[in-house]
């Protein structure tokens, strides 16, 4: 049944909760859900899990936004209650009538709530009755897609459970069985998965490997209780020797190698380039435009120059008017147009849909007020929203992690992982420069050990930087270069150690597990993950992937996730600013810095107005 | 019709009349009315304009789950209801402290603002500083040194604003949640914290952030931070707010909000 539910005003003062379900609850779920969910812009989705050692609750809300007012109704998991959204619109259209900004306590809702409580739970029982009258006829056909059904609802399952990166690692525990045959459990389960995934419909469903499916088949059922979520990773892995792929009949190269043999100190050899380039943009302040009000005046004037003549006529009567309260079918003209113009700037479809969503849900039920338009008014909310999210969460003070990793006497190490071709070396180098130029004694690891003349574009940063580099040449184990490459700094008393990582695609099983077994075995204190701003709605599926794949394949119980986003290649687009937004409402991570060109010194912080403000221009 | 054309001469004559007088005056006198009337006015504007920089706003910041909000609410009224969860927007309000509702005589209510202390809510901060009369920094005793990273960033950012070293706004620094047998003592905490704005002094001298920009440097360079090198005065006090212990805050407020 349900554990509880509370009422409290978006000030943070709980005003009403239930008494008769006097469960307390395990773990702090509202807190995580207010923190995790409702501040991160996430506020349009269906629902929340939550996870807590001796509990695993999901949490339903909503919101009245006239009076300030959330509704919030936890229930375990494992429960399927199906009444649980009549429930709370009821509990609000009831409490709403009683509600006195001065009143502070609601004794008398009691009574209300459990006629209200009684109802709900009364009509549920009559659509579960109605259900179970077709049901035996969906048993006997389902009997063979069972199986399959089990897995598409298990991997969605997991996939969901990973969206949105650090805040959701709850791993579901109960849908990964795909051999029982035709369980009653099994079926709604996956059943209720499919209700439930309504908000991941989108990337998550492609990573559904037909092969997998196929191996895990053959392997026979062994994990019909077990607490298992790496149905991925059961397959011992095989070591393949690498054959030389033979392109036509030219005689095979029996040498690939064609690195220098080591010469340690073989600068005499190359000019020694002084490196002064300048001062970092990273510490240049940046000239913020300061007609920066007057523009946002002018773009609610003109936001909407091409409406039909009636149509601004009774919205200009409408706005001098203030009609009752704003309906979701007033916002979405607005919504719409915005969310157009969102995604001519760049930000992944999905992202914008998302956004539009919460602010929607933000805004619904509000009392327009007079001589304000309703476009204006989700211009400001949506704003609001962006620079929320935009916030980092935690401090980014790279410098200041590194005076504290400098106390403890152990090396600050820092992953670059991202797809191929983004420009992890070139801004591993500038990155570098920046912290040399802060008197941060850094260190290079070359773990790219894969594609050729990754060393020796290393080996020349270093040389111009004059900065230890730690290679081992090409076709090692990356990991084993990592955890050698940190001895190392620890013995010769480097502060921070870069680690530059192959390029890979989101979908390479051996090349992810390889990245996440280095990051496993490594623990870096920053996993920067870099994309370029030119990428489009693939930002969206690489970042998930990645988390979904660090988080999975790695062996321990807390999983390293990307910390922080680095974001390339500022300079080429001009004001399509959108794949920011996109990485950063995905990940949660923050963007800790932006490339924007090829030299040393073209580094910077974002700037989180000025890109609110190129967004919504 | 006719009732109307009535009317209209009889306006129009009201009219001629008072053009007549009018130009009976001598032109000094005229001129000596209106240069009174322009002195009264700005007289008046500049009375409003000097009541008006004595503002009461009190604002209570702080890191998220320090006790903001519960401490609110017992200012304002004696109690704490039945709870709190993490604050999503300010809480503000105009009354008089409930402790004071007793007393008798004019007292001057204050305008309290409780600012949500989560890090994306930060920027609400901004908007309510520049009219701040006095600034309450709530800490968590009982968590402080998990913790003392974030505290001492957030003081630090505070301290070094424009809007509060140009206007010498006093800061207090409230050590909730002392009722608790494991919560630190007040001299611990300063010292905890003198340390941490020491070493952010050297890791932030020089830079400036793209969003918040330290456009004031703390202490004297080369000493030791302590909160006596602030040019505003930072006090520090224990306070609970579950219990009700809060008569040092109530103090700092009265102090700076002068009925």
């Amino acid at each position: 049944m349900l554990e509880q539910l509370l009422i409290f005003t978006r000030g943070g003062l709980i005003l009403w909760t239930c008494k008769e379900l006097g469960n307390a609850l395990k773990g702090s779920p509202i807190d995580t859900l207010i923190r995790s969910c409702l501040l991160e812009e996430r506020s349009g989705a269906a629902s929340y899990n939550y996870d807590a050692p001796g509990a695993a609750y999901t949490l339903k809300w909503t919101f009245h936004n006239e009076l300030g007012l959330v509704f919030v109704a936890v229930y375990q998991r494992i429960l399927h209650l199906l009444y649980v959204d009549e429930l709370l619109a009821m509990a609000k259209r009831e409490f709403s009538e009683i509600y006195d900004p001065k009143r502070m306590n609601y004794n008398d809702f009691d009574e209300t709530f459990r006629q209200l409580r009684k109802e709900a739970e009364a009509r549920a029982e009559e659509l579960k009755k109605s259900k179970h009258v077709g049901k035996p006829v969906i048993d006997g056909k389902k009997q063979g897609q069972v199986k399959k059904g089990g897995f598409e609802g298990g991997n969605k399952k997991k996939s969901e459970a990973n969206d949105g990166g650090d805040g959701d690692t709850g791993k579901s525990y109960k849908l990964e069985t795909g051999h029982s045959n035709g369980n009653h459990v099994n079926i709604e389960g996956s059943r209720a998965v499919v209700a439930n995934s309504k908000e991941n419909a989108s990337s998550n469903v492609g990573a559904f490997d037909v092969s997998k499916l196929q191996k895990l088949r053959s392997k026979g059922g062994k994990k019909t209780d077990t607490v298992v979520n790496k149905g991925s990773n059961v397959h011992p892995k095989k070591k393949i020797t690498k054959k030389n792929r033979v392109w036509d009949d030219s005689p095979q190269e029996s040498k690939l190698d064609f690195t220098d043999p080591l010469e340690e100190n073989g600068n005499e050899n190359i000019e020694v380039v002084g490196t002064d380039h300048g001062e970092s943009m990273m510490d240049k302040e940046e000239i913020i435009s300061s007609d920066s009000e007057d523009e946002s005046e002018e773009v609610g004037k003109e936001s909407k120059p091409d409406t039909k003549k009636k149509g601004w006529f009774s919205s200009m009567f409408q706005s001098i008017a203030g009609k009752a309260n704003l309906e979701k079918s007033d916002l979405e003209p607005a919504l719409k147009a915005l969310k157009d113009r969102l995604m001519t700037k760049n930000v992944a479809e999905e992202i914008a849909e998302k956004l539009c969503e919460s602010v929607a849900a933000s805004l619904e039920g509000k009392k327009q007020a007079s001589f304000t338009r309703i476009s204006s008014k989700v211009q400001a909310a949506m704003e609001e929203a962006l620079v929320r999210i935009l916030t980092p969460r935690r401090s980014i003070d790279i410098l200041r992690d590194v005076h504290a990793a400098k106390e403890q006497r152990k090396p600050y190490v820092v992953v670059f992982v991202g797809v191929n071709g983004v420009g992890k070396s070139t801004n591993l180098a500038k990155v570098a420069y920046w912290l040399l130029q802060h008197e941060i004694s850094v260190m290079m690891a070359a773990c790219d050990t894969f594609r050729s003349g990754a060393v020796e574009q290393l080996r020349t940063h270093a040389r111009r930087l004059q900065i230890p580099i730690f290679e081992k040449g090409y076709e090692k184990d990356p990991a084993i270069v990592a955890k050698e490459a940190i001895q190392e700094a620890a013995r010769n008393g480097s502060d921070v150690v870069l680690v530059d990582t192959a390029g890979r695609m989101q979908d390479n099983e051996p090349l992810m597990r390889a990245l996440s077994k280095l990051v496993y075995l490594n623990n870096p204190d920053l996993v920067l993950f870099v994309g370029e701003a030119l990428v489009g709605n693939d930002a969206v599926d690489q970042l998930s992937k990645f988390n979904q794949k660090l988080a999975d394949l790695s062996t321990s119980p807390n999983p390293r996730l990307i910390d922080g986003i680095l974001l390339t290649k500022f300079d080429t687009i001009d004001d399509k600013v959108g794949a920011a937004l996109s990485m950063v409402y995905i990940s949660g991570a923050p963007v800790m810095f932006v490339g924007c060109g090829q030299s040393y010194t073209d580094l910077k912080k974002l700037n989180v107005k000025s890109i609110v403000k190129t967004l919504l221009k | 019709m006719e009732g109307m054309e009535q009317w209209r001469n009889e306006a129009k004559q009201w009219l001629q009349q008072g053009i007549e007088y009018a130009h009976q005056i001598p032109p000094t006198q005229l001129y000596a009315a209106a240069a009174v009337l322009l002195l009264t006015t700005l007289f008046f504007l500049i009375i409003r304009l000097f009541k008006r920089t004595k503002s009461s706003t009190i604002v209570l910041t702080g890191l998220t789950g320090s006790g903001k909000t519960v401490l609110f609410y017992q200012l304002r009224d004696g109690s704490s209801h039945q709870g709190t969860v993490t604050s999503m927007e300010p809480n503000e309000g105009t009354f008089i402290l409930h402790s004071e509702s007793s007393k008798k005589g004019k007292i001057k209510p204050v305008h309290l603002v409780d600012v949500p202390g989560h890090s994306r809510l930060r920027p609400k901060l901004d908007e309510f500083l520049p009219q701040a009369a006095g600034i309450v920094f709530v800490v968590d005793a009982l968590e402080f040194l998990p913790n003392l990273r974030g505290v001492s960033e957030y003081l630090y950012d505070i301290l070094t604003k424009a809007s509060v070293v140009k206007r010498k706004v006093p800061v207090l620094i409230c050590c909730n949640k002392a009722d608790k047998v494991t919560a630190h003592s007040k001299e611990f905490i300063r010292k905890q914290l003198e340390k941490e704005i020491d070493k952010l002094r050297v890791s932030r001298s020089g830079i400036s952030e793209a969003d918040v920009a330290n456009e004031f440097t703390l202490g004297i360079p080369g000493e030791a931070f302590s909160f006596s090198h602030c040019s505003n005065k930072v006090t520090i006090a224990e306070s609970s707010g579950l219990t009700g212990e809060i008569s040092q805050v109530e103090q700092f407020i009265r102090e700076h909000v002068r009925p």
